[in-house]
């Protein structure tokens, strides 16, 4: 038995027998880890509020040989969402960013950039502007997690499509030019594609402040979110709810 | 092959399925009704039956009741012109348990979980709003659990209910009696603070 501390961000909690819950924690230490708090449905003491998910905290966990999950000991608020206003758009942000992390990021595995990208994207997801750090967080997880496609060129002829108009289709690996674009495919702007350009030059901070409309990058999180859920096979719940919600 | 009788796994089986029950409660339960008199056996059989033929939801607060609308909503000792919000029928109890809420309750069944894909749209909200909209609401009291789902839900209502120009509330969140500050964790005693109180 192996008692390891690790700073950690609570991604979910599901209700486990009479009184436990089943946490799933990404550590900074060893990546995304699933432990038992024993009690903890029961009694708020020992963990309080940091299993709220997307709490980022400092994380007491066994780790046994030959069991798949940890049990967890205890966990000290480090950020709480919770500290600011809790809106729908929030909340729904924030369940997006922890359903991203809990579908592509594998067991037992660290990974120290997609740890950073997140503590800076919660912090500028304090207030109900949540387009541009959602625009941010689904732009760079996607390309740290090496789903990202290709941007500057189409995927059938090889054309640089710099200057010319770009199409994607949910079930293509890329952009397409105007000749080459399938059937009911959807056009990615140019003020977009530079918007993704700029995104991965300067830090979410730089871009914080501006005014964000649920339009600006509509098309580029559209790109995104189809890539990632062609390479997870599965649809994701809060990017349809990010998409109706009307904020 | 079972072990038991076809009639007793079959109990067993059913007990297995109500939460938190396991499979050796199930098996004493079981024997436990077993055992018991023919008009006890036959009691719990008709509560069971009759819990689901004659509960319904209330329409006016969507709590669960009997008659319609419910002993809250009829009451003549209540004031009618308080509601508090509630996510669950069961919050109901454990507010009512203080004896120092007069008003009635309106109940959400849930509040909002986007990771669950629940949204406003399903949850009771809209006749809670048609009932403040009537003009027969002072005031409402938002006591949702101090959750991020619950305090989603809590800031969504009071965005919706102060478009119809009613006091929204919420009820306090902080340090729980009898407990010690020196093992309060920081966003309950944030909270604490920011709900202190002039004495």
């Amino acid at each position: 038995m192996t008692l390891m501390e690790s700073e950690a961000i609570v991604l979910r909690t599901y209700p486990l027998r009479e009184a436990d819950l089943l946490v799933t924690l990404f550590t900074r230490a060893e990546g995304k880890v699933r432990g038992v708090a024993r009690s903890a449905k029961k009694s708020k003491r020992r963990f309080g509020g940091a299993l709220e998910p997307m709490t980022y905290v400092r994380a007491f966990y066994d780790v046994r040989e030959r069991q798949e999950l940890a049990r967890l000991d205890a966990c000290e608020v480090l950020e709480s969402p919770l500290a600011n206003e809790v809106s729908y758009a929030r909340a729904v942000a924030l369940a997006h960013l922890a359903e991203l992390l809990d579908e592509l990021l594998p067991d037992h595995e660290a990974n120290d950039a997609i740890f950073r990208l997140t503590l800076s994207v919660l912090h500028a997801l304090t207030g109900s502007d949540v387009w541009m750090p959602v625009t941010y967080f689904d732009l760079w997880l996607t390309r740290l997690v090496g789903f990202l496609p290709e941007l500057t060129g189409c995927i059938v002829c090889g054309r640089s499509l710099n200057d010319s108009r770009a199409y994607f289709h949910a079930l293509a690996d890329g952009l397409m030019c105007p000749e080459d674009k399938r059937l009911a495919s959807s056009e990615i702007s140019s003020e977009s594609r530079a918007l993704a350009a700029l995104m991965f030059r300067a830090p979410v901070d730089s871009f914080a402040g501006e005014p964000w409309p649920k339009a600006q990058g509509a098309d580029l999180r559209k790109f995104v979110i189809q890539a990632l859920q062609r390479n997870i096979e599965k649809k994701l719940v809060t990017a349809g709810m990010l998409e109706k919600g009307g904020f | 092959m079972s072990k038991f009788a076809e009639p007793m796994s079959r109990l067993i089986d059913e007990l297995k399925k109500l939460p938190g029950v396991g499979s050796k409660s199930a098996q004493r339960l079981a024997f436990y009704i077993l055992r018991a008199s023919d008009e006890d056996a036959e009691a719990l059989a008709a509560a069971v039956r009759d819990v689901k033929a004659s509960l319904r939801l209330c329409s006016v607060c969507n709590n669960i009741t009997d008659v319609d609308p419910c002993v809250y909503c009829t009451s003549a000792t209540r004031n009618q012109r308080l509601v508090c919000v509630v996510e669950e029928p069961t919050n109901i109890a454990a507010i009512d348990k203080t004896k120092h809420f007069n008003g009635v309750y309106h109940v959400l069944h849930g509040s909002i979980s986007p990771l669950h894909g629940v949204g406003p749209e399903q949850l009771r909200i809209a006749n809670l709003i048609t009932r403040v909209d009537a003009g027969n609401v002072d005031e409402v009291i938002i006591a949702t659990n101090p959750t991020v789902e619950g305090e989603a839900t809590a800031t969504y209502l009071s965005q919706q209910l102060k478009r119809v120009g009613v006091k929204v509330t919420r009820i306090a969140m902080g340090i729980p009696v009898g407990s010690d500050i020196e093992y309060t964790d920081e966003i309950t005693m944030l909270k604490a603070m920011e709900g202190r109180r002039e004495l």
